[in-house]
């Protein structure tokens, strides 16, 4: 009887454990997106990859966004000087600007540029 | 006139002109990038117009030589959409300052440039001179600072290097 009282007195801690899984599962991803990163020139040279897609918080600032670059492609921090980025088409220098990304948007690394 | 755009990653733009009293044809901005190679007869001839008694034209064209090495090729990327959007910004600009401006043609080569060949021609016609020479110039001088393009010098020793413009407001100390 006491055995028996025990196996029932298990499942619900686990059901309230998993449905709380869930919902933290939710809260972050409302809270991420994913966006396109382009690489051009030197970052290109020094990430190795052209595009790749990212998730990332939906608010950061450029410079949070930069640092995550880096934490997946510690060469760029080569040219840390001297790059800015372009967020839907748009440059962004690094800093503390804060940035609205939405799901399938473009960021470029953006070295100097040497057009014309 | 207007000039359609055949090749990928071109585009052209065409904006009314609101005197259409003195002249019936609409101003454009034709703005291009092409792994072809670049026109100077193509570029100047989509700009001649009946009222403009003057096209001023800038050939940007590959050197040989960088700080004493020899330099055997440019090889030009770019950024295309922004570049377009950049190169549209210009022009706008362009006709913000000189209203007089005709037609404006910026065409940027990308790919391999081998030296002595154009990597950009940028043409402008306007009724008199000054406004397109000005122009001109001006179109050139932003291009360097603001559009996403980059151009890679490969040397005669085959090693290679990104410049920079100095006109690049995140450029570094170095000279282009």
């Amino acid at each position: 009887m006491t055995y028996y009282k025990a196996a029932r007195a298990s499942p619900p801690p686990k059901t309230v454990l998993a449905c709380s899984y869930t919902l933290l599962e939710h809260i972050i991803l409302l809270m991420t997106t994913e966006v396109v990163v382009l690489y051009f020139a030197k970052s290109a040279e020094l990430a190795e990859v052209r595009s790749e897609n990212i998730t990332v918080s939906h608010q950061v600032t450029s410079l949070q966004l930069w640092q995550e670059l880096v934490r997946k492609h510690p060469r760029l921090v080569a040219i840390r000087d001297q790059v800015v980025l372009a967020v839907r088409q748009e440059y962004v220098s690094l800093g503390d600007e804060l940035l609205i990304l939405h799901p399938g948007d473009e960021v470029a690394v953006i070295p100097p540029l040497s057009g014309g | 006139m207007s000039q359609p755009a055949n090749d990928i990653g071109s585009a052209g733009l065409e904006v009314e002109n609101a005197d259409m009293s003195g002249c019936e044809i609409a101003a454009n901005d034709i703005v291009k990038l092409t792994h072809d190679k670049l026109s100077t007869e193509e570029v100047s001839a989509s700009v001649v117009c009946p009222s403009c008694g003057a096209v001023s034209l800038f050939i940007g064209i590959t050197r040989n030589s960088f700080e004493g090495k020899k330099v055997v090729e440019l090889e030009y990327e770019a950024y295309i959409p922004m570049a377009q959007s950049e190169m549209k910004k210009i022009c706008w600009d362009v006709r913000q300052k000189w209203p007089s401006v005709k037609h404006i043609a910026i065409h940027h080569r990308l790919g391999v440039v081998p030296v002595s060949e154009a990597s950009v021609i940028i043409a402008i016609s306007s009724p008199h001179r000054s406004e397109s020479l000005e122009a001109v110039k001006y179109c050139i001088d932003t291009l360097k600072a603001t559009v996403p393009i980059w151009k890679k010098e490969i040397y005669e020793t085959e090693d290679c290097s990104w410049k920079e413009n100095k006109e690049c407001r995140w450029a570094g100390s170095r000279e282009k």
